[in-house]
């Protein structure tokens, strides 16, 4: 049993790293560029998530501190520059599993309190 | 990450940003965008890149550490430019930090560094009790008694003896005395030391005819220059070849005593000759050290030992009566006994200047925060955070901590080597005291926390008051509140109480050392000039040794200068005596029970020279010689004592001492002379006979010589006196009697000059606290001052309202301090010599000191207030 403090802290959390989940998932397909990921969040939500890209590269940093994800300058392929590219670790992968389970829960226990007809039938 | 690697990271990320941003820009213009619509766009949907960059910053935990050396840089600009306030704080911390951790390194050294043996807590110093005498009186063994009681326990691995001895021997042409140590053969095993050349002595070692000797580490060096193959090699001493047994190893020493022995004999010196030392069951000399068996106490061991005793007493009732049971004391807790009490009062002074130390940096911090009161306000305005300030001053005051620190280390360095050359050498194992590691953490640390508690406490407060109303009100009538107002007063008066239990303290023990130096000892100690010769017993017999010294004293007498010149041992305040039992005629009593008193033997002339009265009949002459008949002289403590309402003159007195031709006659009491002090000033006199030197030959005694002007400079005189006598005799131990005198008054000499040194040093920071009280609530009421100076107040109401608030303060202090130390002046009382710790002269000096010094402390402020142009301070609102 979780205590009061340590679900007040899972609460925090889950707002906060909504972002860095949507960052982990799309990295599961591959390495991408900052650039590539930000672009894939918006398009994947069709522009519903119109975030600034900027706003990415602190989570990005962050992601990479915490061990989540690793960088490396690259050679984009339809491009003849270098881009920092992003991997995902194993640590990573841990991680997207946790944040994606608690991400349900917050989602249900949303649910259960926006539509609880629907819960009963 | 490692914040070296800040830099590079920079970089990275500044790529990053633009490699994408780049790339953002590419897409913009493929939609069909301008450059310059492209570039406006792209920068639109990223976002502010500073922002972005600061942000990355922070995700990597490096602005946390910016900000400190940020902070850091801010510190030491604030403190830099108040550099009297940061010069008070670093110094007074460095008194206390130093003062305390030398003087504790010092007490640590003496009372609680555990011995330098291996598993010193089995060792124990074993003594006989003597329950003729009240209370604990140790006894030192004799040597058949040790030998009964080194085969007979059951409870000791092993019984070492041992014994001060001196020696002569031929240094560099010179004969010269030497101290040296004469021990059982088991005396190293048990201590545990092992030599570092040679071997251990053996059992056989203790049989008549073995001189062996093991040499101490320093002497190996002077004498035999480091040689590798001394062992087994023999040197001449006492006339004697001695065979080198072994060398200890650097470092080595028992009995921590002052000078240290050079070197170690076996006790077969002691088993030669008629009536042999080792064969005499009354003559108590030995100090005698035990290591226990495991799991064995000090009182079982006592318990064990007390039966041999007891044995003994019933066995050898002629020497051994008293004598019913052992005293154990664990730890040779007895090596350092005497200089406990001292010690522990200088470890309280220096405690107390500790807590002063504190009271007072906090008072320092306490209104340099209250100061800095609009600062912090405007800093909170602009946005910093309660913590942010908080943290600021923490920094400024860890900063101030830490050069104190590092300064009062290096005090405590130096403070260390001077109280080494300072103090008594008499003290055991004082000169192995260093700095102490532990002891230096411990004084750090509260003094680290006293700075931080108290720097911190002014920011706390301050910013838990909404900013606007400090500024508001305008910057200068920011008041620091009544909670601070109150611990600030606290501080000040705590600061005035410990100092004036430290002022009663040094008074007490000044007053009690000008009453020892006052102190009449029965003889007159100026002009008197003493030393020891070195006459062999093996070379001359009893009637050449008296004649060599009626010889000596002749030609003495004879020198320029010279005003009378005579012999006798012991002389007082050099720490020699002999206790020798005896009987009176006509009050027969078992020999067990025979009373025993002090011994001296002298020269004629000895009382005369030393100036010590005659009160009736004669003193010794040329008619107690070599063939008159026995005579004795007693002092009026033992004519008081065993002859109440009789005339002594006349009576016989057997005692218990021959010599070679004297065997215990039966003396005639030919005189009573008057009581002098024998061990201390601070003692009182006790009974004591002398034997004519002719008829006790039993020592070489101390010449003492009468000079007209400065005794040292007769010196070379007697030397070359003695030397055209016999140039083989070494003359060593000369000194002055007044030396003994001073010398004897060396520990409380030293108490009271280093309480003194507390006490002034208490006294200072006591009047900086006050007076930096003072100046800041001047500070803070200078408008208030300003507008009544304006409204015609007198200049000397002023004064005399900021005088009173320091007096007030002052007075309190004194009041408590009075309280407090008569319950810690209960630590002295010991230390005190016909002055109690309640001595009203004392306390009203002390309260009178304090009083005109806070005084003095707090007209300056007061004058600062008082002259305050109160156009200017109006004006500057």
């Amino acid at each position: 049993m979780p205590s009061m403090e340590n679900r007040a802290q899972q609460r925090a959390n889950l707002l906060q790293g909504t972002l860095d989940m949507l960052v982990l998932r799309t990295l599961l397909h591959g390495p991408a560029h900052g650039h590539q990921i930000g672009k894939h969040i918006q398009r994947t939500t069709n522009d519903f998530l119109q975030m600034q890209h900027g706003s990415l590269y602190p989570a990005l940093h962050r992601l990479e501190r915490r061990g989540w994800i690793t960088s490396k300058w690259e050679t984009a392929p339809d491009r003849n520059r270098q881009f920092k590219y992003y991997r995902l670790t194993n640590k990573g992968r841990k991680q997207l599993v946790v944040e994606e389970s608690q991400w349900k829960q917050m989602a249900e226990a949303v649910a259960r309190v926006m539509w609880p007809a629907a819960e009963e039938t | 990450m490692k914040w070296w690697q800040i830099r590079h990271r920079n970089a990275d990320a500044e790529r990053e940003l633009q490699a994408d941003l780049e790339l953002e820009e590419e897409e913009q213009r493929e939609t069909g965008l301008s450059q310059e619509e492209a570039r406006h766009a792209a920068r639109r949907a990223f976002g502010n890149t500073a922002l972005i960059r600061d942000q990355i910053h922070e995700a990597w935990g490096w602005a946390r550490f910016e900000r400190l050396l940020q902070d850091l840089r801010y510190a030491l600009r604030r403190l830099w430019r108040s550099p009297g306030f940061t010069l008070a704080t670093v110094s007074i911390l460095a008194i206390g930090i130093g003062a305390t951790t030398a003087v504790f390194s010092l007490v640590n050294a003496v009372l609680l560094r555990p011995l330098p043996f291996p598993e010193s807590a089995q060792l124990v110093w074993v003594t006989q009790q003597d329950h003729s005498l009240p209370g604990i009186a140790p006894e030192s063994l004799s040597y058949p008694d040790y030998f009964d009681w080194r085969a007979q326990n059951h409870t000791l691995q092993g019984l070492a003896a041992y014994r001060d001895n001196s020696v002569t021997m031929e240094i560099n042409g010179e004969s010269q005395r030497l101290e040296i140590e004469t021990v059982s053969a088991n005396f190293f095993d048990v201590l545990g030391a092992v030599p570092m050349l040679g071997h251990d002595f053996r059992w056989e070692d203790e049989k008549p005819g073995r001189h062996m000797a093991m040499l101490s580490y320093s002497f190996w060096q002077s004498q035999f220059g480091s040689a590798k193959d001394i062992v087994g090699k023999s040197f001449r001493m006492n006339n004697h070849d001695y065979i080198v047994a072994g060398v200890m190893p650097n470092g080595f020493q028992f009995p921590f005593e002052n000078p240290a022995p050079v070197l170690w004999t076996s006790l077969a010196d002691d088993a030669e000759g008629k009536d042999a030392p080792t064969q005499q069951r009354g003559y108590d000399v030995l100090g005698v050290i035990g290591r226990l068996k495991a799991n064995v106490t000090a009182m079982q061991a006592r318990a064990d030992l007390s039966v041999i005793a007891a044995n003994l007493a019933h066995q050898y009732p002629d020497h051994n009566k008293q004598y019913t049971s052992a005293l154990v004391e664990p730890q040779l807790a007895h090596m350092t006994g005497n200089t406990r009490p001292a010690l522990r009062v200088l470890f309280a002074a220096v405690s107390l200047v500790l807590l002063l130390v504190c009271a007072n940096v906090a008072g320092l911090l306490l209104a340099r925060g209250s100061r800095r009161n609009t600062e912090f306000a405007v800093r909170a305005a602009l946005g910093a955070s309660r913590t942010a300030i908080v943290r600021q001053l923490l920094l400024e005051s860890l900063l101030l901590s830490v050069c104190g620190g590092v300064a009062g280390i290096t005090l405590a360095f130096g403070l260390i080597r001077a109280l080494l050359n300072l103090l008594p050498l008499e003290i055991p194992r004082m000169q192995a005291a260093s700095v102490d590691g532990g002891v230096l953490v411990f004084v750090l640390v509260i003094s680290v926390v006293t700075g931080l508690l108290f720097g911190a406490f002014p920011a706390l407060r301050s910013s838990r008051s909404a900013p606007a109303r400090a500024l508001g009100e305008g910057s200068r009538t920011v008041s620091s509140g009544k909670a601070q107002h109150r611990l600030h007063n606290g501080l000040v008066v705590a600061q005035t109480a410990i100092c004036m239990v430290l002022l009663i303290g040094s008074g007490l023990l000044m007053r009690s050392f000008v009453r020892i130096l006052t102190v009449d000892p029965g003889f007159d100690a100026k002009n008197v000039l003493t030393s020891r010769v070195g006459v062999s017993f093996d070379l001359l017999n009893h009637d050449q040794h008296y004649l060599f010294y009626q010889q000596l004293l002749t030609r003495i007498s004879a020198l320029p200068g010279v005003q009378l010149a005579s012999a006798a041992w012991p002389l007082p305040m050099t720490g020699s005596s002999a206790s020798v039992s005896f009987n009176i005629q006509g009050r027969p009593v078992s020999r067990g029970d025979e009373p025993s008193e002090s011994l001296g033997v002298a020269m004629p002339g000895y009382f005369k020279t030393m100036g010590i009265p005659l009160i009736a009949g004669r003193t010794f002459g040329e008619e107690d010689g070599l063939h008159g008949p026995p005579t004795i002289i007693i002092n009026q403590a033992f004519a008081k004592k065993y002859f109440p309402g009789e005339n002594p003159l006349g009576q016989h007195i057997q005692v218990r001492m021959g010599d070679d031709v004297f065997e215990h006659p039966v003396r005639e009491v030919v005189g009573v002379v008057g009581d002098i002090k024998r061990k201390a000033l601070t003692a009182d006199a006790d009974p004591q006979y002398y034997l004519p030197y002719a008829q006790a030959v039993v020592t070489n005694p101390y010449l003492v010589v009468r000079t007209k002007a400065d005794p040292a400079a007769i010196q070379p005189a007697i030397r070359s006196a003695v030397h055209a006598l016999d140039p083989n005799v070494p003359v060593y131990q000369v000194a002055t009697v007044e030396d003994y005198l001073s010398k004897s008054a060396a520990q409380p000499r030293f108490q009271a000059f280093l309480l003194t040194c507390f006490a002034t040093i208490a006294l200072v920071l006591a009047a900086v606290g006050l007076y930096g009280f003072l100046s800041y609530i001047v500070v803070q009421r200078t408008q208030e001052i300003g507008l009544r100076l304006a409204l015609g107040a007198q200049r000397s109401t002023v004064l005399g309202m900021i005088v009173r608030r320091g007096l007030l303060l002052a007075l309190a202090g004194a009041a408590s301090g009075m309280v407090i130390s008569v319950v810690l002046t209960k630590v002295i009382s010991g230390l005190l010599f016909q002055v109690r710790p309640t001595d009203p002269l004392i306390l009203v000096a002390t309260a009178a000191l304090l009083l005109i010094v806070s005084a003095a402390a707090s007209s300056l402020p007061a004058c600062r207030a008082a002259w305050l142009d109160p156009m200017k301070t109006l004006r500057d609102q």
